[in-house]
This record gives C-alpha cells, structure tokens and sequence, in this order.
C-alpha cells in the first residue's frame, strides 16, 4: 500500500463526537490549521443514546462549554424541542437545564457549522495510526494509506475504538448506531505504550411512535418560560417561548421483571456462559433494566420516559430500558408496559463495549504523559455522557493549542468549574467505570453555579482566544450591571410603613417594626427579587439574567462566604506546584506506596498529590517540608 | 489558613516543663482570656503569670508571644511553659482548645510555616524525622482504634448521615426519579437523634473527666435559703475531707466531697462561704454565668417562703442551658403543706424538674439529694474503654463541631432552605465524623447513592 502524504495542519482530532466538535472548533477559532477526521461524516456529533443534552450538572457543564466559547449550548438552543429546568425547587446551585433535542437537526447545525468553520477541515477517513518520532506526535495515517503532518492530535474515539455491540448471545464488531468501528487505531496506541481498557455501556430500544398508546402515560411538558443554554441567547424571544413537544412517563411492570428474571441465563452480564460472559466494566449510575431488576429485587416498578428522538421522525427513546438481551426477549419485555403493548422496536437495545485509556496517564492538561502533542478527550478517556465529552473536547483543543504556542495550558481547579473537577477526578483520582458528572462530586457546588458560569469562565475563554471581543465586551457589561443592582439593592432602605407590612404578611413574612435594607429582605427564604417588586419603587427593567444573579448573590450571601473561606483554605495548597521532575523514591520519609503513585502520576501541585488515593495527610507533610528543602516553590 | 491551632509541644511525661503551643490569628486572645499576670505580654517576651479557668487557677507558667511573621509557623504564636505532669498540661490544652483553638493535626505547625514561608533548611531536616515518627505512631493508634469502640460507634452513626446525604444528594441529582422524597420532619428528627448520640459519646468524656477530676458544683439560690447549712451538712454527713487548701498553685478555697465514687468540686467562686445572698451580689445575669462553668447546680428553694419569679427565672435558664440540675426544696421543717403542694405544681406547670425535698438543718432528706446526685453522675453505665475517648482532645473536638454542624443544618431547615443548603451542613458533620475515622465523604455518599437508589438510562 503506497503511503501519500496529503497536507499539513497544526492540530488534527480523531473522532468528530462531542468531544471532537468542541476540540476542533476550538483550535480552528484559536487560529490554528486544523482537520477532524470521523470515520462517516453522517453520525457528526451524533446522539447515539438518549437526544437529550444537560441534566444536573451536565447542564452546569454545557453553560461552562459556552462561557469558555464552545459550541454545544448554542447547537443545542438551535435544535431543541423541548426545554426544561430542573430543581427550581431547590437550592440555586443545582438548577440543572435540560433539554430534548432533535437529533437529527443537532447533528445538521454542528456539521453546517463545523463545515463554515474558518481554519477548520472536515474528513471521512478511518485514522489507523498516530506517527510519533522522538516521544513527540509528527502526524496520522489514514486506513487508505493517506498521511497529514500535523503538530498535535487530539484521540476522541469514543465508544469505537474496537467497538463490540452486544444483543443476547449475539455480539459482533460495530461502532454505535450501526457505524463502523476503528478496529486498528488501538494497536498502535498499545505501539505507543499506552494502556487500554475496556468499558461498557448500553442504550435502549427506539420504539416507533405509531405504535404506542400514549394515553396510557403521563405527559411531560416543557417549561412556559424557556432559559437557552448559550449565554449569548439570553432573552431571545424565538427561544424563550419557542414551542415544544411533549415527552411521556409510565413504568414497568411485575410481568416485565418475571420476563427478565426468566431470561437472565441469557443476559451476557448475568449469564453463567463463559464464552458468553462480558467482562468489560458499566456504569453503576446507567443500569440496564436486568441490572435494576436484579439489584434492587423488590422494587416493584421502575419509571421510564418516553422521548421523542426529533420532530421529523417518529423513533421514540425509552429511557430506564436499556438492555443487551436478546432480541425476542426485548421485544416480550416492552410490550409488558402499559401503551408499549402493540409496540414495534425500530432499533433494538444493546450494549457496546470499546477500548479506552487509563485517565491518570494524562496530565490535567489532558496531554498524555511521555508523548509531546498527544491530547485525549471523551468517552476514550473513560468517561460517559455527551456533555462530559464536550467538556474535555473543548479543553484539549484549546490546550493542543497552547501547547504549540509554547504557552502554558489552560487548567481550571475544582473551585472554578464542573469542568475541573471532571478532568481532576479523571485524571488524579482516576475511574474504574465510565464516569458520570454528578453535582454531588464538587466540593464546591455553591460557587459553580450554572447561572454564574459565565462569571467564571467568559474572562478565561477572552483570554485564550475563543471569546470574541464583541461577547466579552457585552459580558463585562453584563457584570457592570449585576454589581449595580447588588450595590442598588443593599442600600435602598425600607420603612415599616403599612403598605410593606402588608405586602409582607401576604406572603407569609412577618412584619418589620424598624427599617432595614431590602437585601436584608431578600435574604428571607419566604421572599423572592420578584415578590417584592411592589415595594422596590426604583427598580429598573433588568434582563432577567442580571436580576436573576443579583437575587442569588444577595440571598445566599453567607453561604456563598463560607464556600469562599473553603475555597481559599483550598487554593494554598493547590499553589504549591510540584515539579514533574521530582523523584519520589527519593524522598525519605513518604510510604511506598505514596512514592509509586506519585511517581505515576507526576502531579502538578501538592493539593492535587492529596487527592490521589493512597497519599495520606502525613505524606502531604513530608512532601511540604520536601518542598522547602529544595526551594522549589522561590 | 483561618484557624488557630494549639497542641501539647512536647513529649507527654512527668518531666518537669510542658509546652503548649498556640498559633494562628487567635492566639493572642486566647491567651488573654486565660491568662494573668502583672506584666504586659510583648512580642518576643516571656512573662510569668497564672492560667485561671472558671475562676480557677490551673497553673503558674511562664508565656512568651511571638508575632507574625516573626514565628516558627509565621503566624502570631504563643506558647505556654507549664509545669510538667500528663494531667496538668492536658488540662491547660483542653483549656486552650476551649476558648477557641483547634487541635493541630500532626505536623500541622510545620505545615503552617512552610505555608508561610518560614520553614529553613536547618530545620526541615529536624522535622521531616519528627513528623515521619509521630504520624507512624498516629497511625497505629488510628488502626488501633478502628478495631475500637469509638470507631464502630462513629461509623454506625456516620452510617445514617451518609445515607441521609445520598437521599438528599438523589434528589438533587436525579430529581426525576421517584425515590421517596426526604421530608424536613424526618430530617429533623433524624439530625436531634444523632445529636443527642453524639452528645452520649461526649458525656463518656465528661464521665471521665468527672472521675478525673470531679464534679464541679454551685449551689445557687435566693438569700438565706440556706446554702450554707447545705455545704456544711454535705460535707460533715459523709464525714468526708473538707479541706481548705490555700495552696501557693490554688489560691481559690475549695471543697471536696467524697460521694461514692463521685468527687464534689464545691468552689467557693459562687461565694457561698462569703455571702449567703450571691443573687443579690452579684446580679442574675453574673450568676447565670457561673453556669458556664459548673457541671451541676443544686438550686435551693425557700419551702417555708414558697417559689419566687427570680427563681423561677434562673431555674428555666439552667433548663435551657443544657446543665445538669437539681431543684431542692429547704427548710421542710417549716413548710407547710399548702404551700409546698403549690410550689410542686408551680415546678412542674413550669416545665421544671422533679425537687428533692431536704431539711438542712434537721439532717432530713441528705441522702435522697445524695442518691439524686450519684444517679445524674452514674459513671458505671460507661461502656467505652476509657483510654479511647476520654484521653483523645482531638476526637472531641471533632464531635463537638459535629454537633454544631447538625445544629445549624437543622436551623437551615427552620428558616425554610432548600434542602441542598441543608446538605453543606450535614455534609461537613459527615466530613468531621470521617476525619475520626479517616474516611472520603464524597466517594462514600457517591456509593450509597448507587447502593440504595435505582437510577439510570
């Protein structure tokens, strides 16, 4: 086979998943030549599970996504049809968005845009090799023979490297959604002396709409009043009241766990067949249904949502059924839930396994250790969801970027976004399962909020590049705007006068009898900026972003004070930076196992070297005196 | 680094001088709150003086002050040069600690100034081989105590939080599911439980100390309702030590009384000795005081006079504060029937203890007050060993901030916020138990939540 080489670019990106989108888009914007290769341009940014985008804290991540200068949020307010935020009940911290989006059309918009994307070239070709010299990436081959000299590689294969699909006692090679996989790029990762594992996950069946009986469910709506995830679409009309369709709820039955449990011998998880048996590892979080059904043996039903996969198709997602049983199984299994009883599956469930690396080989930079230019990001690194992917996309690009720059990476910490703590928690405590974002995983879940993202990150993305200087300087005024209304807010006095009594008795507070500020009465659980609008006379007509946030900062004050406190205690330790040239064996006094794991994983900072398991709080000590011996830190 | 930091900075022996040493932005007030001298304390001054705790003086020690930066730690240090003795350097530690110092964490003082930049190559040498000694050690006693009591009963109790936090931590993160919804009652009812089982665990400590140290008494009551008769019955009734010790270390009169296996502590700090009408001395508010520092109150009542507003008014503070109490009823001997019958009620409608009624004067009643008070000390209902807990400051340090963030989760609850501000607080109750234990509050409420609930696509 003749080798040609066919171009050079600065950065190329394997995979054009979520994760790629982002990473492309991003070295493209940032500047630099850039080329994404898929092995077929149809499945671009692709939904091969539920067409949904956000959730708690996946939400949190896409508005991260957008206030660094990333697509997804904005792809995701084009294609949405149905939108909704999640627990307005609670705390404002874990208000998640969460949409349905069509899949169709989320794909369409992404590819349109990747295809206008300055600097940015899109390719069909299946990459079956990553050409290293000297420990430093030099280009890739193509599975035809073509070669592009590039300076940097961002892996985002997601679940296709050495795919393997999974139905019953069926199984045969296959990237998802019936695409082909990337059957050869794994040898020469393992060529390059990196480590693969292999994980699982699964999807369920797509039902056709015709054939279920809807009034048998429960009917889910949007919201009236729609919040779009790009910062840059706040208050556009044609989003905000955008109309949308509904998703449906209903549930299994006793029949549907006795079919399950009567072919459980045929599930590759459960069965006792050992050439049938799977011994790649799921996600605990994401079950299938013969998992719930055994796990949680008295649970006398399990909810799934129904949910339509676009408005020009009549495919519907049957999320909490997902499932790598046999196909006639399947079948019996659905139809014993109430208005899937005539159903008719379009595509049937099943799970997929796929090679992926060992995050903690990475550095926070997602750069591989040990290979100059070499970024990975998604699914291959071990983590799950569509958002999660983007997240680390997004960050490798720009940080492919930088690289070739000479400057140093872009790494947010724990404390500044969800994005941190995912690609910390990858790649220092590291996974064994495919790795779901939760908002219980961040210590510091009051100050990442989702309505202050672009507080954290928008300065950080102008910075790099990314944020154009039209958005940045509509964002400063944006903050310009919320620090006056704080200001407004905690100095406008209000007197104990019959009409604020009253207003305030009809709503449950209870009355002043001296004056005080109106902070002081936001701060009241029971009050809201919005309920003591009759009493705020010089209130001006805000956009509800800037209200929004002013009511928060003003109302969880003391809180958001005590996370700061927590936060600073955790900044000092993380500015201690720990050089990757340290020979832990060196160090008398740090007990074995701390010396191998630190000596692995090279971390950047002593706080980062606490977070790996096995380093304890008397390690962390020895390694601070260490320090100060050394001088490392003047 | 926001808080102040104190540990015992020398080897605990009989030798003849220990050293506690204090750092952090406190320090300074910390010491002045307990200690007194003639002098005034300048930075890098040693001044001698006297530890004085609830009126009481601990120690004669010498302190000297060393500002920020100019310290070992580069924070503001004071360091206390006490006499030697396990008991007595404990003690002052204990002291420290309760007037707002945290217990350092091995090796934290050498963390403090490495932070600060003040750790020399000189003495990071020194260091590093202490460290690496002490925090071996540490970590045998900490495996030792896994195996132990304390541990099974804090991770028992630490047990029902994290599930608590994974049933909140649900709800926030897959608020679509339908799991049972935690309801702020039963929150609040699971949080008072748990407060009160921690608070057990630190009576083992006070149980303890009570063995140690004894029981801190005041007798309180109105003029002339015979506080001093009391005394002097208690004292010649079990024909115990009453001993005067003007001591060149105490200079504050003291009796002990044997009670059993109780000790009595009856200081003279309320005044009983010099005036018979304390209240009227010194004023409800400063008496109330006194309640700061005592472990139990008997509060004399007039039986021949009846019940008071005043009285009435301290006893309902004793109820609020928490301190154990015993309501005595004197001079039965005069009492007529009518009235004593409208003072048991008047206690009773009031919310207030059962009282002992005594004759101080006829000897009548002495014992029942005596079975009152061996009862509400009843130290053989221990069943912790008592190296384990009464012995560890640290460990009860880590309790009491328990406690106190299961009380302000419970506020949160009352002022009506949401249940994820609840959480912070539960979660750092949760995080304080785990650093007794040594466990990582995140991964376990992350299992719990996939153990118990049924999610996922």
């Amino acid at each position: 086979m003749s080798e040609y080489c066919l171009g050079d670019y600065d950065v190329v990106v394997i995979g054009a998943g979520h994760a790629g989108c982002e990473a492309a888009l991003a070295a493209a914007r940032m500047g630099k030549k850039t080329a994404a290769f898929v092995i077929n341009l149809d499945t671009l940014a692709n939904m091969p599970c539920n067409p949904s985008i956000g959730g708690t804290s996946k939400g949190h991540l896409v508005r991260e996504i957008d206030a660094l200068g990333g697509e997804m949020g904005k792809n995701a307010d084009k294609t949405f049809i149905q939108s909704k935020m999640l627990n307005t009940s609670k705390g404002p911290a874990v208000h998640s968005l969460r949409v349905q989006s069509d899949r169709r059309m989320y794909h369409i918009e992404m590819k349109k845009t990747m295809e206008e994307q300055e600097n940015l070239d899109v390719y069909q070709a299946e990459i079956v090799k990553i050409l290293v010299e000297n420990n430093k990436v030099v280009g890739v081959k193509t599975k035809i023979g073509a070669t592009f000299n590039t300076k940097a590689v961002i892996v985002a294969t997601g679940t296709y490297l050495k795919g393997k699909v999974i139905i019953g006692e069926v199984s045969y090679e296959s990237g998802p959604d019936g695409v082909f996989p990337a059957n050869d790029l794994s040898q020469s990762l393992l060529d390059l002396g990196i480590e693969l594992r292999r994980f699982k996950t699964g999807t369920p069946a797509r039902i056709n709409a015709k054939t279920i009986d809807f009034s048998k469910m429960e009917e889910q709506f949007g919201d009236k009043e729609i919040v779009p995830f790009s910062f840059e679409n706040e208050g556009k009309e044609e989003i905000v009241h955008k109309n949308q369709v509904s998703c449906y709820l209903t549930y299994t039955t006793e029949e549907t766990h006795k079919i399950i449990r009567a072919n459980l011998d045929r599930s590759p998880i459960y069965t006792d067949n050992k050439d049938m048996k799977l011994k790649s590892t799921g996600p605990r979080y994401c079950p299938s249904i013969e998992d719930k059904v055994v796990r949680f043996a008295d649970k006398k039903r399990h909810q799934l949502f129904i949910e339509p996969l676009g408005e020009k198709t009549s495919e519907m997602y049957i999320q909490g059924m997902s499932s790598s049983l046999p196909e006639e199984v399947q079948i019996q299994m659905y139809r014993s839930v109430p208005g899937l009883e005539n159903a008719k599956m379009m595509r049937p469930a099943y799970a997929i396994e796929y090679d992926c690396i060992d995050s903690t080989n990475l550095k926070l930079s997602l750069e591989y250790k040990g290979i100059d230019g070499l970024f990975f990001a998604g699914q291959v690194n071990g983590s799950s969801g569509y958002e999660e992917a983007a997240a680390q996309g997004i960050i490798a690009g720009i940080n492919a970027v930088l690289k070739i720059d000479n400057k140093e990476p872009l790494i947010l910490d724990r404390s500044e976004a969800y994005i941190g703590v995912l690609i910390d928690d990858l790649v220092t405590k590291g996974t064994n399962e495919p790795y779901r974002m939760m908002t219980s995983r961040a210590e510091y879940r009051l100050a990442l909020r989702q309505d202050n993202a672009d507080l954290r990150l928008t300065e950080k993305g102008y910075k790099v590049g990314l944020v154009s200087e039209e958005k940045y300087k509509k964002f400063v005024h944006k903050k310009d705007l919320i620090r006056m209304e704080i200001e407004r807010i905690k100095a406008t006095p209000i007197r104990p006068s019959t009409q604020v009594n009253e207003l305030l008795e009809s709503l449950g507070s209870s009355p002043l009898s001296t004056g005080c500020k109106l902070s002081d009465l936001l701060k009241r659980s029971e009050l809201s900026y919005k309920s003591l609008a009759p009493i705020d006379k010089k209130r001006k007509d805000l956009p509800r972003s800037v209200a929004e946030e002013a009511e928060i900062q003003i109302k969880y004050e003391g809180y958001i004070k005590l996370q700061q406190e927590q936060i600073d205690e955790f900044k000092q330790l993380e500015s201690k930076k720990l050089s990757p040239n340290i020979d832990y064996n060196e160090i008398k006094g740090l007990c074995l196992e701390a010396r191998q794991k630190l000596n692995k994983q090279k971390p950047l900072s002593v706080g980062q070297a606490s977070r790996i398991s096995g380093v304890s709080p008397a390690d962390i000590s020895v390694l601070l005196i260490y320090l100060s011996q050394h001088n490392i830190n003047k | 680094m926001s808080t102040t930091i104190a540990a015992i900075g020398t080897a605990l022996s009989n030798s003849g001088i220990s050293i506690i040493r204090i750092s952090g932005k406190d320090s300074l007030n910390i010491i002045n709150k307990i200690f007194k001298s003639n002098s005034k304390l300048e930075p890098n001054h040693i001044i001698y003086g006297k530890i004085i705790d609830k009126g009481e003086i601990i120690d004669n020690v010498l302190v000297s002050y060393f500002k920020a930066p100019h310290s070992y730690t580069g924070e503001d240090v004071c360091e206390i040069n006490c006499h030697g003795g396990t008991q007595i350097t404990k003690d002052i530690l204990e002291i420290v600690l309760e007037n707002g110092a945290s217990i350092a964490e091995p090796g934290e003082f050498s963390k403090r100034a490495f932070l600060n930049g003040k750790m020399d190559l000189s003495q990071a040498e020194a260091v590093i081989n202490l460290i690496n000694a002490k925090t071996r050690t540490e970590s045998r006693i900490a495996a030792k105590n896994m195996e132990g009591d304390l541990s099974k009963k804090i991770k028992a109790l630490r047990e029902e939080l994290v599930e608590l936090m994974a049933h909140i931590e649900v709800s926030v993160d897959y608020p679509e599911y339908d799991y049972d919804e935690v309801e702020p009652t039963s929150i609040i009812s699971l949080l008072d439980r748990k407060i009160s089982e921690i608070q057990h665990i630190l009576d083992t400590y006070d149980h303890g100390k009570y063995i140690k140290n004894g029981v801190n008494v005041a007798i309180l009551g109105k003029p002339n309702v015979g506080k001093s008769s009391l005394l002097n019955n208690l004292a010649n009734y079990e024909k115990a030590i009453v001993t005067d010790i003007p001591g060149t270390t105490r200079d504050i009169v003291e009796e002990t009384i044997n009670l059993g296996n109780i000790v009595l502590n009856i200081s003279d700090t309320a005044g009983i000795r010099d005036t018979d009408d304390i209240i009227e001395k010194i004023g409800v508010e400063k008496s109330l005081k006194i309640l700061d520092e005592v472990d139990l109150v008997l509060y004399l009542i007039n039986g021949e006079e009846g019940i008071s507003k005043e009285d009435f008014e301290i006893l309902s503070k004793i109820e609020n504060k928490g301190i154990k109490y015993i309501p005595v009823i004197n001079k039965m001997d005069l009492t007529k029937k009518t009235i004593l019958s409208t003072i048991l009620k008047e206690l009773e409608q009031n919310g207030i203890k059962k009282p002992v009624c005594i004759s101080a004067q006829e000897n009548d009643g002495i014992d029942n007050l005596k079975n009152e008070i061996t009862k509400l000390f009843n130290v053989s209902d221990l069943d912790y060993s008592h190296e384990l807990i009464i012995t560890n400051e640290r460990h009860k340090d880590l309790l009491k901030k328990s406690i106190e963030y299961l009380i302000d989760a419970k506020n949160e609850i009352n002022l009506g916020q949401p249940i994820d501000i609840v959480s912070i607080y539960v979660k750092k109750c949760t995080k304080t138990l785990g650093e007794i234990i040594g466990a990582d509050v995140t991964q376990d409420i992350i299992s719990k939540i996939f153990e118990k609930f049924c999610l996922g696509k």
